[in-house]
């Protein structure tokens, strides 16, 4: 397995460069996940959108945006976490939240990039989106939010940042043989750490976290503005809509974080660098996160409940007793039960990692949920002339597509995994 | 100035769906796909229900929704009041579909040349070929394939790509060259109306004058093109007495 230990004179840190037999196996199911997405894809391509389970709405009685809209605006909200703990880190100097910064900042461009793909698949003509979405762009559309800024602004600056902050460990790692060294002679690119450089790179990642702080709060709100301006859909219109999916975003965001964090301290034995601090910190982040998020579906239930109108209540009734009760129900489980059980743990001050572990998997559950909560029924019970009501079940193109881009993500985390650190490396005492 | 509009006389409309025929033959729609769609409605408890119909083609929104939310701006307003979609521009986001509180937009889910499902006849049988000249339906008005208006845009006829979004054009293909909407020209009781309303001598601007007159979800502030006379918008309690068509 470790072919390379007599050529070089000491091992990559965690575990980098050396495939073990396990790591085979999480990329062989990822792969496998990949490619049954990419065939799913090719069928839709093949045949067109009719292999999915998304019609027109209206004569139709269909959504016209489903699983795919619901995956893109989960993605993005997922990239939420990364950045925003990064940038925390840097900008109150939260030491014991360093091992987890470059994990999280490789989690949002992972996301990210994810996000940015199921936009494209949902496209009826993905390759004339490349090219229009940029050359006739419009910035009145809510849309341009969500392509331009998401998609370019903060995917961009989180590599850049991703960049910054890896380029003292590059450099570490340049001075030692290894197999990888020419990488890293590329990555560091001519830095080497001096106290004059690092002066300079930790001035601009300051700067730099501060200009990502309010371009994640527009660019989060841009893609509940997509919705929340839309007059003509009700269960759409709404001032909450922005706020609410700022902060889902960090909840399903902060959640993984805290399933991935676990994972490597696990497998790299990496116990004393993501130590109980971190989870102690990010556990209460994402139950803060949580009750605020459950008081906005409080507020949202009592609107749609007190005095609604016509249509609206139709949406509210779909929602809370009719055919889509059991998604709604669920997902508010899924988020209520894990703010219960974190706010526990932070009472009696006894963090179990394997308990968040689960509340983190449950949270992106139940963030899952509520994203397809808001993208489908407004589209299938919430016409205003006198259509009959529609109904919108996923293919199993959608379900395969959507498997591909988890399974991608996993495939890009692993690999990333096995080519440089994903725990900042302590820095060499001089 | 030209301002193209259209009159829905309720008062005339017997649900007779001419105009959803004629526009699905004028623009070779399509299966599922409704450009031009007549509600159907029931109100009321048995025995006192009330039938009514109601005509709905694109509203071609004076501030239109569909519009302002274009990524690309496929989606466009023509000077003259038509509001039409660059098909060779569109992308097939459908989020003008998300965002048309009407319903009008309707999206090619299908490869063109499989949009209109198997015909039953061999069309490639030689004595039909014979008679037909070798062509298969549908039948395509060839003006279709022209681009229209000062932009010179691909905006006319259905199913040219597959992937992109779709919707009534007033028929633009025959308004430039001074015809009616295929609708509009089917209509046998004359309850469709067309023309200029900036010109206060055009028949729809006489027909529309001093004539009380509606227009569908005006508390939307989208001011359709479409104007209703005659009738009461549909109340919430009406029935659509059809099931969706969900077969693309």
């Amino acid at each position: 397995m470790t072919v390379a230990h007599s050529r070089v004179n000491e091992p990559l840190p965690q575990g980098v460069g050396r495939l073990s037999r396990r790591w085979f196996l999480v990329v062989g199911l990822a792969t496998a996940g990949t490619a049954i997405g990419v065939v799913g894809w090719l069928v839709e391509h093949e045949q067109g959108m009719v292999a999915t389970g998304m019609r027109d709405v209206g004569t139709m009685g269909g959504a016209t945006w489903g699983l795919y809209i619901s995956m893109v605006v989960y993605f993005v909200g997922v990239s939420f976490a990364g950045i925003t703990v990064a940038a925390l880190i840097r900008l109150f100097n939260l030491e014991h939240l360093k091992g987890v910064a470059r994990m999280a900042e490789l989690l949002t461009v992972v996301a990210l990039l994810l996000g940015a793909l199921a936009i494209v698949i949902d496209l009826g003509q993905p390759l004339r989106g490349l090219v229009n979405l940029f050359r006739y762009a419009r910035p009145q559309s809510p849309f341009f939010g969500t392509f331009s800024l998401v998609v370019s602004g903060y995917l961009f600056s989180s590599l850049v940042y991703l960049y910054l902050t890896s380029r003292p460990d590059a450099a570490r790692l340049a001075a030692k043989p290894s197999k990888l060294r020419p990488l890293y002679r590329v990555w560091a690119a001519g830095y080497e750490d001096t106290p004059d450089q690092r002066a300079r790179d930790r001035r601009v990642t300051f700067w730099l976290a501060l200009a990502i702080l309010p371009l994640l709060i527009v660019a989060h709100s841009s893609l509940g503005f997509v919705f929340g301006l839309q007059v003509g859909r009700p269960g759409w219109f709404g001032t909450l809509q922005a706020p609410a999916f700022v902060v889902l975003a960090g909840v399903s965001g902060i959640g993984h974080l805290i399933v991935l964090a676990a994972l490597v301290r696990r497998v790299l034995h990496e116990e004393h660098r993501i130590g109980m601090e971190a989870f102690t910190w990010l556990g209460r982040f994402l139950m803060l996160l949580l009750f605020v998020y459950l008081y906005f579906v409080v507020v949202e239930i009592f609107t749609a409940i007190y005095q609604p109108t016509v249509n609206e209540q139709r949406i509210g009734d779909a929602l809370l007793t009719g055919e889509y009760a059991p998604v709604f129900w669920g997902s508010v489980a899924a988020l209520a039960l894990p703010a219960v059980g974190l706010a526990w743990m932070a009472v009696t001050r006894r963090w179990r990692i394997g308990w968040m572990v689960a509340f983190g998997a449950l949270v992106n559950l139940g963030a899952i949920g509520k994203r397809f909560l808001i993208v489908a029924p407004s589209q299938t019970h919430g016409q205003l002339l006198p259509y009959p009501v529609g109904t919108y079940t996923p293919s199993l193109v959608e379900y395969a597509v959507v498997l591909g881009l988890f399974s991608l993500g996993a495939l890009l985390i692993a690999g990333f995994m096995k080519l440089f650190p994903i725990v900042e490396m302590e820095e060499a005492t001089p | 100035m030209t301002r193209y509009a259209m009159a829905v006389d309720l008062n005339r409309c017997q649900g007779c769906r001419a105009c959803v025929e004629a526009c699905k033959i004028e623009n070779n729609t399509p299966n599922a796909v409704f450009w031009m769609h007549v509600f159907r409605l029931e109100e009321g408890e048995f025995p006192n229900t009330k039938m009514t119909f109601l005509p709905r083609p694109c509203q071609h929104c004076n501030n239109a929704p569909c519009v302002k939310v274009c990524p690309v701006g496929a989606r466009y307003k023509r000077e003259d009041g038509l509001v039409l979609t660059d098909f060779d521009r569109c992308i097939g986001c459908r989020y003008c579909e998300v965002a048309c509180p009407y319903g009008v937009n309707f999206f090619n889910w299908r490869n063109p040349e499989e949009a209109w499902g198997e015909y039953q006849i061999p069309f490639d049988d030689p004595d039909l070929a014979s008679v037909t000249g070798g062509a298969v339906p549908p039948y395509k008005n060839p003006d279709h394939d022209l681009r229209h208006g000062p932009e010179q845009r691909l905006t006319s006829g259905s199913a040219h790509f597959k992937g992109v979004i779709e919707k009534c054009t007033f028929c633009v293909h025959r308004v430039e060259q001074g015809m009616l909407p295929a609708c509009v020209d089917t209509c046998p009781v004359q309850a469709l109306r067309f023309g200029d309303v900036e010109d206060e001598d055009s028949p729809i601007s006489r027909f529309l004058r001093d004539k009380e007159s509606f227009q569908l979800l005006e508390e939307l502030g989208t001011d359709p093109s479409v104007v209703y006379v005659g009738g009461n918008p549909p109340s919430s309690h009406a029935r659509e007495i059809e099931r969706p068509l969900t077969g693309v």
